[in-house]
Parts: C-alpha cells; structure tokens; sequence
C-alpha cells in the first residue's frame, strides 16, 4: 500500500517539477465505517473509501491549494489539479510574508499508530461488541443508542524540495453506548478510544453502564438549587474542555489575532493552579500521534503549562511565518494533549461514588454543546449531559436534571481546582465532518472543582 | 454510468434488497477565498466526485460510497452486505412513506454561474470589501468569498431519476477591535438573501460597501461600551439572531429523527413527543414557524429532497401550536406507527445528504417564522418599557434535547421607557424554550423579515454540515435572563 502511495505522489512531484512549479503535495486517504444503534437497532451502518489529495502551489509570497476527492488510479485528473492550482497560484494577491514550502529532509515511514487488527475488524465483530455491551441492560422502556466507528487513515506528504516523502498510517475507534429510558427520558452513556484491537473492552462500558442505569433507576431525580457546587468532572468534560482551550489559548496564531484569553506575557508566569501540568506529547499513543508535522519538523514533547506555569504558545508553519516567529512542529492535524493526573486515587465511578465526603459533590461527565462565550476572558457554556450524579455527603445518590455550566477556564484550572485523579485514559475527540482525523486527549478520569457555579437548572429530563 | 447504476440496483432488488437509491456526484466544485488583514491567506479551489448507494434489506439500511468508480459493483455489494449486518438487530423495520416515481430536474436560479467569474474579479470584489473594513479600531479584519456547484444525479429502484445543479455564493466579513477594558469585540456580516438569485451576480458591491461602513461604525461603538445589565427583561431579537435562534429552538427539535431517539448518541433528543403535535402550545399566538423548501434563493431550497421527494411548504407551528415536523420517508411512517395515529401524511421532503460520501438524513429546509402585524423595528422598540435589542451571534449552546439555551450576541442597544439608549457589549441571553417562544410578544412585519443562510449546520455521524436558510422577522421576548 505505501509503496503505491509513494510511487503516485513521485510522479505527481516528477509533473510538478517538469511544469517548474514549487509544490508540496498531501495524500489522504481514509476507509471508515460507522455501525450507528438507535432503538436497540442498527440504524446505520455504513463505509466510505475516500482519497483526498491537497495540491500547495507556491509563486514567492502567492500561493494557492486544490483538493480533489478522486479516483487515485486516474492520474490525469490529478495533473490537471496540480495546473489548476499552479493557475490559481500565478493570480494570487502576493502575501506579506514569505510562506514557508515544507522541505522533507528525510524519508518517513512511520507505522505507530497503525494496528492491523482493529484495521481488520468486520461488521459481526462490531455488532458482537455492542451485543456484549448492552447485554442485559436494555428493556421495553431502556433503549440503547450508540455508535462504533473505526477506520483506517492514511496521510503522506512530498513537496518539490526535496525527494523524501513522509508516509503514515494510523487505526483508531471510538465508541459511544448510550441507554436512555423512552418515557422518563434520561440517558447514560459510556465511551473508549482504541488505536488497538487490544484497547476495546465491551465489559468496561457494560459494567460502566449497568452502574449508572442502576443509579438512573432507583434514585429520585431533582431539579438542582441554583448556586455553587463542588464538581468533579468526568474524562468526557475534561478532555472537551481542554480541546476547546486548546484552540484559544496557547495557541500564538490566535493570541496574535486577539482570540485567546493568554498574553505572551504570562510565558513563565503562573496562571493555574500548580496541579496543572498540560503537555502536547507526541510520544502518548492514544492520541493517535505523528512523528513528523505536514512540514517534515520533528514532533517533540513540547510543555503548555508546567505547575501552572505558561511555558509557551505552539506555532504553526504559517502563523510562524506571518508572526516572525519560529515553527514549533505544530503544522498538524491536531495535537496530542495530555493533562498530568494527580494524586488522588479513584479509577472508576463506582469508586468515586463509595468516596467518604463531607459535602455534597456533583459529578458531571460531560459537557453538551460548549461554546466560547467570551474569548478574551476564556468563558465557556455548556450543559451537562449523559450521567449527571449529586453524590451527598450523607453517602445517598442523587440524578439531577441537567444543569448549565458558564464558568472560566481559570474558575476551572485555576486556585480551585482541588484534585486530579492519578488513573488517566483518553478521551476520543474526533470529528468527521470532512476527512477522517482521528484525535484523542490523554486526561485523568476525575478531576475535582470546589465553587462551580450552576446558573441553569432544567426542571425535568 | 446512469446505465451501470441501474443494473446494480436491479441486481440488489433481484439479491433481496427492497430498495436501493445511489447519488452519483459527477462534479462537485468549491471555491474559497479569504483575505485576513489584506493577506489573502486562503486561495483554494477544490473538487470532488464519486457514488454514494443506501440499500434496504429486511427493514434495515447499508450503506458505502466510494470516490474510485472503477469497480462501482464493488460499493452496491458492500452496501447490501453492511444492510445485511444491520438487518441482525432491527427494532421497527423500517417503512417508507409513499411517493411518486420522479424523473426531473432542478437548477438553482442563477443568472451568473461564479466558476466562471475570473480569479481577478473575485479578488477585487475582496480587495474592495478589505478596504472598507480596514479603518480607525478595526484591529483584525476578514473578508471571505465560498462559492459551490454541485451537480447531482439521484437515481431509486422505484424508477425515480433526478438531475440538480445547484450553486450557492457565501459572502462573510468580520471587524473585531479590543475595547477599553482589553477584551475583544467583534461584527460580522454572515450570508443573507439578496435578490432573487444564488450566483454571482447576488453580490451587490454598494450594498456591502454599506454594511462594511456599518459594522465598522457599530464595532467602534462597541470598544467604549458598557457591559449588559445582568437582569430579567425584554429582548427584541434582529433576524442576526433571530435566524439562529429559530433553528436551535424550533428547527433542530422538530426534526423527526431527533424526536424519534435517532440522535440520541450524539446531537441530542428533543423534549418536543409525539402526543404533542396538535396540541402543545410551543409559542405564543403571534408566532407561526413554516419549513419551506420552495423559497426562492435560499440554501435549503433544493427542488427534490436525497428521498427523491418534491420540496414542500409544510406548517410546523400554526399561531403557536405545534403541528408539523421536518420529516423524510423512513420517520414519518415509524412516527405514525408509534403514536398510533397518522400525525404524518407522507413525507415532507427535508431528507438530505452533504455529500456523495454520506447518508440522508433529516435536515432543515428554509425554517421561516411569518411576520406579523406589530410594525417595523422602531415601532417594536417605540412599545417596549426595558429591553435590549441584540443581533449577531457569537457564542450558542442549547441543552440536549433543545429545552433550554444560553446565546451570545456580537452586539446590542440598550431601551428604555422606548427608546434606544446605547450600545451594550458582552451580551448574552438564556431561556427555557416553550417558556421563550410564550413571552413572544411582538412579531415584526415585512419589512423586518430578512432570510439568513446557515452554511454550517453540523448533524448526524458521520457528521454533515448542511446548507439552509431561516425568514425572520424581529421579534420581541419579555421577562427574559440577559448578561449572564
């Protein structure tokens, strides 16, 4: 299979450099298929094989892209993409800066992420999986819903610079289970991220599952007080608040523009609480890393926050460029996020529940719809969704109806935060709503919060 | 090809299959431009082609697409074979509403196809939208141009054959500045109706020569204005965001997938329940929601729904009682069948795919709210004791099953005793849906209603972004939690 990506994209390079055109080129190629359940049924099930390849045409400070989604074995049509780009390229409005063509200086051939038997994995095995899952969970009244999705994806790079290309193949899945009661309407879900076959664990999300349905189904439900509480967060909240915050604060392109809530100032200045440590760590497997970034730097270990402390913004190849600024590796698909856990030990929620407490706690496992309300200040909205639990402190379990969170990341990360838990797993964070990018967040599956302050509370489910 | 599509289909009907349809994207073509700071940092054209096949087999759906046509027997056979996986775990087989067998086709009304227009022309159209922008307090400014062709060929085993062309233009532009206590505020233009076509020619320099002088005007007030009060009182909404509240609170609840537990893994459910349609009181009596797919020049105006059903204009909410959904051909029958009633008659063709590469499922047309009797904007304004007008969304999240909501708008204008007394930042309002749509209390006439397009609806997994538009009016809600 690589060898026949390479050989397509060497001879698009060999077309591009006859034409005398500076071009980099980048080959996606994805195979993905989605088993959706809805009403304890299949109500989808679906593959798609797609090739995409991205065409950058450089003409000193003009340059243009073209993306075909095509037919790999027709070549011509993929020529033409390489003129019309060079076209488009020759008309541009010069920019003000330079851009930057990547350069690869070294043939890749980077397999990490890639386990061929989740890429292997067929429709009975996913059908089994949800089986396993859902076994004894669902009634007349509890319906499951959910998704497997799992693919395989293929990048690779080359550019007219230089002969070396760069070749990457990665595996992932990530599933959603979710039961929800048909008349009562209240829903619990359970999720995992695999990049291997081996990481898939239907027992896990059914034992998951079967405690929160028991939670859902002996215990009162209430409308929360207004006011503030002390929160633990699941894995699920944690890590969509990290990629969120991740695309507004230390982020240089966007701190320059004004969009994030961090000034450059603060690099080396503590802004959170001295428990948080975030690191964009390429070496962390489940977060579907890279070795290299889209233009042949090598990905490092690069520390956000150590102790609470800024330690830099990251740099993409073009905001480095516009900016005066050297790249930091970060021209990529996305980052590898890890939040450092802590040292509080509670690896489950049933644990979590059977915690001592001296006042009531909510547990909130996801955040539904976030939003940046207020970018300069880092707020974000969000309600609560798929779990919620009051645990009280006279050791009684509560389910609320869902609440709204409209808090700072600093009323979050900051003085506040009590407690990480010391177990971490990864939070799937992918999207598809155009190319398969497989992303992931390395958390602690707990994280604790004193003074949350609930400003909406829903009168029923 | 049209020919090789219909002996696949036939070959699943003959293998079991009772029903097949395949979207065979010949061309489809986009074109975006974007100028950050007079730096055009986006110049990118794209295309793409290829066949999506959905199949039903004993009650449940498989479905494959590829973009390599090469061995196209290849995507129908693994379509059936995923359908036949999924016919292993089937709750209620899946039914399809009646329709007619189709052979037509639909344009968009375009006077001037933009892939056509010259790169040059499209740069100065930026160029001259960049220098209106580009003025005293205007610290970051972005101009963009997206324009799409889709050509699509819609071909069912129950003889349906429909050919579309369909072309969008989509004109943005954004001025952000920081203001007297460092934080940043923003205007935008985003993508409206102008004049009765979608092509090229829909870009009027001098009107958004004066928009652009507009927003500019409104972000320098913005950069010395006061906070929102933090308290309960009327909002009158603009249709900047009006549009988006109209789709987050009545278009995305009443899509009947969404009500029927098909969403519930991702996008959420709805609180609205089938025992509710034709009765349950969603807004007050000035308020009348219509979905309709026939509205000239608007992204959810398409001619023939991914079903192959012809576009409608269906009531959704008539005088504030909910009675219509947003349905295609699979939900309204398992609808019908579970309230035990015909709610549905038959589809109301809003079953639509982003691309080749996905699945149909139900999604907005042009959800519209008619307008109504209390005058114009300042009229509205002149009748309201304390309110504040807003427009422009910046930020929105909205609970689960759509109950309840929290916006955040780019701007608003303080009233008082009916009248407009400054310019208010960091604006933001909450509610409870049903409670929301019963204060409304001012419906604003023709001349308030304008159409927004939507070029970004994100639903369903795979997820899809999806084109659509919402006529609005002004519209005024009392006794409502604003600055939170």
């Amino acid at each position: 299979m690589q060898q026949s990506v390479i050989a397509l994209l060497k001879e698009l390079r060999a077309y591009a450099l006859e034409k005398s055109l500076r071009a980099a080129i980048y080959y996606h190629e994805e195979d993905s298929y989605l088993m959706r359940f809805a009403n304890s049924a299949i109500s989808l099930n679906t593959n798609e094989h797609l090739v995409r390849l991205q065409i950058s045409v450089y003409d000193g400070n003009k340059h243009a892209d073209y993306e075909m989604i095509a037919d790999p074995n027709q070549i011509e049509p993929l020529k033409r993409g390489i003129d019309t780009a060079a076209e488009m390229a020759s008309r541009a409005q010069a920019l003000s800066y330079t851009p930057s063509i990547p350069c690869y200086r070294e043939t890749v051939i980077d397999m990490q992420a890639y386990d061929p038997f989740l890429a292997g994995i067929t429709n009975p095995e996913r059908l089994e999986f949800f089986n396993t899952l859902a076994r004894g969970l669902e009634t007349e009244t509890i319906k499951l819903s959910g998704v497997f999705s799992n693919g395989i994806t293929i990048t690779a790079q080359i550019s007219t610079e230089s002969e070396h290309s760069q070749y990457f193949a990665c595996t992932d899945a990530s599933i959603t289970a979710v039961l929800s009661h048909q008349k009562l309407k209240w829903e619990v879900n359970a999720l995992q991220s695999a990049q291997a076959k081996t990481e898939l664990n239907p027992e896990h999300l059914r034992a998951e599952l079967a405690f929160l349905v028991r939670q859902y189904s002996q215990n009162p439900a209430v409308q929360l007080p207004l006011g503030k509480y002390t929160v633990v967060f699941g894995a699920a909240a944690v890590g969509d608040v990290l990629d969120i915050f991740n695309w507004v604060g230390p982020n240089g392109g966007m701190m320059k523009r004004g969009y994030s809530f961090l000034k450059e100032e603060q690099i080396g200045q503590p802004v959170f609480s001295p428990r948080f440590t975030l690191t964009d760590d390429p070496h962390c497997q489940a977060t579907y890393p890279v070795s290299h970034d889209l233009t042949g730097k090598r990905r490092e270990r690069f520390p956000l926050f150590e102790a609470g402390v800024l330690k830099a913004f990251f740099w993409s190849q073009d905001d480095a460029d516009e900016f005066g600024r050297e790249a930091t590796g970060h021209s990529v698909y996305h980052n590898n996020l890890v939040l450092s856990g802590g040292e509080k030990e509670v690896g489950s929620l049933e644990e979590l529940a059977a915690l001592p407490r001296e006042e009531d706690i909510l547990y909130i496992p996801y955040i539904h719809y976030m939003n940046i309300v207020n970018p300069t200040a880092g707020i974000f909205t969000g309600s609560s969704r798929f779990g919620a639990l009051l645990l009280r402190k006279d050791g009684s379990v509560t389910v609320p109806y869902n609440v709204r969170v409209t808090q700072s990341f600093e009323d979050l990360f900051g003085e506040r935060l009590e407690w990480l838990s010391r177990e971490q797993c990864a939070h799937n964070v992918s999207l598809s709503y155009g190319e398969r990018n497989p992303r992931a967040i390395w958390v602690p599956r707990f994280i604790c919060v004193r003074g949350v302050e609930i400003s909406h509370s829903n009168s029923s489910y | 090809m049209k020919q090789q599509l219909k002996q696949n289909m036939d070959k699943l009907m003959a293998q079991g299959a009772t029903y097949v349809d395949a979207r065979w994207y010949p061309s489809e073509e986009s074109n975006s431009l974007l100028m950050w700071n007079g730096n055009l940092k986006n110049l990118s054209a794209s295309s793409q082609s290829g066949v999506g096949v959905r199949v039903l087999y004993h009650g449940a759906w498989g479905f494959s697409a590829a973009s390599s046509l090469e061995d196209t027997a290849a995507i129908f056979e693994k379509a059936l074979d995923n359908a036949r996986t999924a016919a292993e775990r089937v709750d209620f087989p899946v039914r399809l509403a009646e329709k007619d067998a189709v052979r037509a086709s639909f344009v968009s009304p375009n006077r001037v196809d933009p892939f056509t227009v010259p790169l040059t022309d499209k740069l100065e159209f930026l160029r001259m939208m960049d220098t209106k922008l580009n003025q005293s307090g205007v610290a970051q400014r972005v101009a963009a141009l997206d324009f799409v062709k889709r050509q699509i060929v819609f071909m069912d085993s129950e003889g349906s054959e429909i050919d579309k062309t369909i072309i969008d233009v989509y004109p943005t532009f954004e001025v952000m500045g920081i203001d007297k206590d460092g934080e940043m505020q923003s205007r935008k233009y985003k993508s409206a109706r102008q004049g009765s076509t979608r092509g090229w020619e829909s870009l009027d320099p001098e009107y958004f020569s004066g928009t652009a002088e507009r927003l500019v005007r409104e972000l320098n007030q913005l950069l010395v204005a006061d906070n929102c009060p933090k308290d309960e009182r009327s909002v009158i909404l603009l249709p900047g965001i009006m549009f988006l509240q109209t789709h987050e609170t009545i278009g995305h609840p009443l899509e009947l997938d969404r009500i029927l537990g098909y969403e519930l893994a991702f996008a959420g459910g709805s609180f609205v329940r089938l025992e509710d349609f034709g009765s349950l009181r969603y807004g007050s009596e000035k308020l009348t929601v219509r979905a309709d797919a026939t509205l000239e020049n608007s992204p959810g105006s398409f001619g023939f729904d991914d079903d192959g059903v012809p576009a409608q204009n269906n009531l959704l909410i008539d005088k504030g009682i909910l009675v219509g959904a947003i349905t295609g051909r699979q939900m309204v029958e398992e609808a019908n069948a579970k309230a035990r009633r015909q709610i549905f008659s038959g589809s109301s063709g809003a079953n639509r795919a982003t691309a080749f590469y996905r699945v149909p499922i139900e999604r907005m047309t042009n959800i519209n709210v008619d307008p109504g009797t209390d005058g114009s904007l300042e009229d509205i304004v002149r009748g309201t004791e304390r309110g504040v007008i807003l427009d422009g969304d910046k930020s929105w999240s909205i609970g689960s099953n759509r109950e309840q909501f929290h916006f955040a708008t780019d701007i608003g204008w303080l009233v008082e005793d009916g009248e407009v007394k400054g310019v208010l930042k960091n604006t933001t309002y909450k509610g409870d849906t049903l409670k929301f749509y019963n204060s409304l209390s001012a419906v604003g006439d023709e001349s308030t209603w304008e159409v927004m397009y939507v070029d970004n609806c994100g639903k369903g997994q795979p997820n899809q972004i999806m084109q659509l538009g919402h006529g609005v009016p002004v519209c005024r809600f009392d006794h409502v939690t604003v600055g939170e």
